[in-house]
C-alpha cells in the first residue's frame, strides 16, 4: 500500500536514544501500541545509553580492569552482534570505539573488563537494535502496518511503502529517496565536524573530502544501522558484509 | 525488503530539488489528555516568577528564558493530578513543540512532541517563518501530518529538548514552592 496523507496511521513522537524517536501505527488501539513500544525503547535506553549512569555499560565503563557486571539479556545480544560484527569486519565495527578493542568480554552471562581502558559505546548499533525490538513488540501487540524512525534509523513493517527522505545535514536540505517497504533503512554523516571518519582514499575509499553521507537499507534495523559504519569507514558500498545480511548501501 | 528509488534520488544534489518537511503529532489538548486521562478540566494558570525566582534557576544552573510561563494545572475535581507545559525549542534547521507532563511528586511523567518543522536552514530563525505555525496541530482528530515522508540523514539531537525539559520541571518546582500552582 502506498502511504498517503489519508492513511488511518497514528503517528506520535518522543525524545529518546539521543534523537527524535517517530512511531507511526495502523491499528485500531493504536495509542496503547504507540505507548508500549515508547516504553519498550526507555527500557532499552536505561539498558543501552553509555549516557545513563545506571545503564549496563556505563556501569561497565565505570569498572576498574578485572572486575565484571551482569548486564540484561537484552545488553548481551547486542553486545553479541557488536563482537560478531567485529570480528567480521576486521575490527572496523568496534563497540569500545578504539579505547581498547580486546578489553572486554562476555562469559557466563556476565560483562568482564579486562583492560582499564576500554569503554563500550553501542551508539553505532543499539539504536537500530532498539528499533527491531519496538516494531517486534508493535507487530506481537497486533499492529498492521507502522514504522519507528529513531532519528534516521528506521524500519517500516507490514503492507506499507513509505516515502524517504534524505536529509544532508550541513544545509539542513530534503530531498526524495525513494520508498522502503518490510525493512529498515539508516544514514550517518561522516568527516569534517560529525563524530565518524569517512574513509579516505589510503583505506581503499574514494578520495572524498569534506563530509559525506552513508546510507544502507537491510532487513533489520540493527544491521542498517551498524553496516553505515562499516561502510563509511571501509569506503566501500559493497563491502561482502553487506551481502552477507541481505543490505544494500550507497555513498552521498 | 523492497527499495524503490526516486529518480531524482541521487541526482548533483545542487539540482535535486530540496524540500523542508513537517509533521504534527499532537494538539496541546490530546497531549494533556493523553498525560492525564484522569483529568475533567485543565486550568491554564499564567505564572510570572519574580527576580528571585529567576536568581534561585539561574543558581541551579537554568537558564529560565521567560519569567511568564502558561501551566495547565490537571484536575479531577478538588484533586490536581499534575502539570502540562507547553514549549518551542530552535535547533539548526528544526522548530520543535513538545509537551511536557509533571506529577505532583514534581517528576516528567511524560514528554510528548507535539510537532516538528524542519526548514532549508536558516528560515527556522526567522519569526516569519516560525508565526504561519502558530495554532496549527490543533486538528481533532490525530493524523498523519501532511506531506511526510520520513527522513533519514545524520542523526538529529534532542538536546534542546532535553535541555528545555529540564528548563520546565526547575520552573514548574519554583512556581509550586511560590504558591502560583496550588
Amino acid at each position: 500500500m502506498k502511504f498517503s496523507r489519508r492513511s488511518a496511521f497514528e503517528r506520535r513522537a518522543r525524545p529518546l536514544l539521543g534523537t527524535i524517536v517517530d512511531i507511526g501505527v495502523r491499528c485500531d488501539a493504536a495509542t496503547a501500541l504507540v505507548d508500549a513500544a515508547f516504553a519498550e525503547i526507555e527500557a532499552l535506553q536505561r539498558c543501552l545509553s553509555r549516557f545513563d549512569a545506571a545503564s549496563d555499560i556505563a556501569r561497565f565503563n565505570a569498572l576498574p580492569a578485572g572486575a565484571c557486571v551482569t548486564p540484561s539479556a537484552a545488553t548481551l545480544e547486542v553486545l553479541r552482534a557488536a563482537q560478531a560484527l567485529f570480528v567480521a569486519s576486521a575490527g572496523l565495527f568496534d563497540a569500545s570505539a578504539g579505547t581498547a578493542p580486546d578489553g572486554w568480554v562476555c562469559r557466563d552471562g556476565r560483562l568482564h573488563k579486562l583492560h582499564p581502558k576500554t569503554q563500550l559505546d553501542l551508539g553505532g548499533i543499539g539504536k537500530g537494535f532498539a528499533v527491531d525490538r519496538a516494531v517486534e513488540r508493535l507487530i506481537e501487540d497486533g499492529a498492521t502496518a507502522g514504522w519507528i524512525n529513531a532519528g534516521g534509523d528506521l524500519r517500516v513493517f507490514g503492507d506499507l511503502e513509505l516515502p524517504i527522505a534524505l536529509r544532508d545535514e550541513s544545509s539542513g536540505a530534503s530531498r526524495p529517496f525513494g520508498g522502503l517497504a518490510d525493512g529498515a533503512f539508516a544514514t550517518s554523516r561522516f568527516g569534517d565536524g560529525a563524530r565518524s571518519r569517512l574513509a579516505g582514499p589510503s583505506r581503499g575509499g574514494p578520495a572524498t573530502r569534506g563530509t559525506a553521507h552513508v546510507s544502507v537499507a537491510a532487513p533489520l534495523c540493527i544491521w542498517a544501522d551498524a553496516l553505515t559504519k562499516v561502510v563509511a569507514l571501509s569506503g566501500d558500498t559493497s563491502h561482502p558484509l553487506l551481502e552477507r545480511h541481505g543490505a544494500l548501501a550507497w555513498l552521498h | 525488503m523492497r527499495v524503490t528509488l526516486a529518480a531524482s534520488a541521487f541526482a548533483v544534489s545542487a539540482a535535486a530539488p530540496a524540500s523542508a518537511f513537517a509533521v504534527d503529532y499532537l494538539s496541546i489538548e490530546q497531549a494533556a489528555k493523553l498525560m492525564f486521562p484522569d483529568a475533567e478540566t485543565f486550568d491554564v494558570r499564567d505564572v510570572t516568577l519574580d527576580a528571585a525566582q529567576l536568581q534561585q534557576l539561574d543558581a541551579q544552573g537554568v537558564k529560565a528564558r521567560s519569567a511568564h510561563w502558561s501551566v495547565r494545572v490537571a484536575k479531577r475535581g478538588a484533586n490536581t493530578l499534575g502539570f502540562v507545559v507547553f514549549d518551542d525549542v530552535i535547533g539548526k534547521v528544526e522548530l520543535i513543540s513538545y509537551a511536557v507532563g509533571i506529577a505532583t511528586d514534581g517528576n516528567v511523567k511524560q514528554i510528548e512532541i507535539l510537532s516538528y518543522r524542519e526548514s532549508h536552514g536558516f528560515e527556522v530563525r526567522l519569526p516569519a517563518w516560525r508565526r504561519q505555525f502558530v495554532g496549527k496541530g490543533a486538528g481533532s482528530a490525530i493524523k498523519v501530518g501532511e506531506d511526510i515522508a520520513n527522513i533519514s540523514g545524520a542523526t538529529l539531537s534532542c538536546t534542546h529538548v532535553t535541555d528545555g525539559v529540564r528548563r520546565i520541571v526547575a520552573v514548574v518546582a519554583a512556581a509550586r514552592r511560590g504558591g502560583a500552582l496550588a
